[in-house]
């Protein structure tokens, strides 16, 4: 999308102008710190708030496009999932697979809860949809784990 | 009722879905281009079907 990218670069290029800690300071001056935390500490939170919802991450930097498919293919996926009676992890699993599921499966963040509360009857693993649903829960929050990481990423200005 | 949507998907549907779904979200955020997201959606989702039957077909003489 044309006016996408636009946004996108309009947001790299504010980020970058607006952005003095990251210029190479002078010797014998201290390097400035307190915008780089501040930057930081915005990173964060809009990092936490795309693992939170996905898609949010990228839609505070209006990142419309990629806002867009996090949340479709990630909210695709869980109610996949759910409806193939995947497994999801809670956290009180008796093993580290279990205590892996639980975090991949917390990687959709709010969405976690609403498979919680779509899945009424459980899961069924005793046949392949179930297990198959199972991976797509579990992929649907490593997805939205990365998408989250890039949001913050892009977020530092490192990419877009 | 066991759960509010109850999909019913062969062997094949699924792994096509999961390819698709996958796919996509690799070419939104790594491409900005909505031509290269579509090439590079596309590239992908090939590549997870023929890698994905090539395992299947290479682990059928021990699956029984």
């Amino acid at each position: 999308m044309p006016d996408e990218m636009t946004t996108e670069n309009a947001v790299s290029a504010s980020d970058s102008s607006s952005e003095p800690a990251q210029s190479q300071p002078t010797p014998g001056q201290p390097a400035p710190s307190g915008p780089l935390q501040v930057t930081e500490a915005v990173a964060f939170a809009i990092g936490a708030a795309g693992w939170i919802v996905p898609g949010l991450g990228h839609a505070l930097q209006k990142m419309w496009g990629r806002a867009l498919g996090c949340f479709l293919t990630v909210g695709a996926l869980v109610f996949l999932g759910v409806g193939m009676r995947g497994n999801l992890f809670d956290s009180e699993g008796g093993d580290a697979f279990a205590m892996l599921g639980y975090v991949a499966d917390l990687g959709t963040g709010s969405f976690y809860f609403a498979a919680r509360a779509l899945q009424t009857g459980g899961s069924d693993v005793a046949h392949a949809e179930g297990d198959y649903g199972t991976r797509f829960l579990a992929a649907a929050g490593v997805l939205n784990l990365l998408a989250a990481l890039h949001a913050y990423e892009a977020a530092r200005g490192r990419k877009a | 009722m066991t759960s509010a949507a109850d999909f019913h998907l062969s062997h094949f549907q699924a792994m096509v879905l999961f390819a698709l779904l996958i796919s996509i979200v690799f070419g939104f955020l790594s491409r900005r281009r909505t031509s290269e997201r579509i090439k590079y959606i596309l590239w992908s989702l090939i590549l997870f079907l023929l890698i994905g039957v090539g395992i299947g077909w290479a682990m059928y003489p021990f699956s029984r």
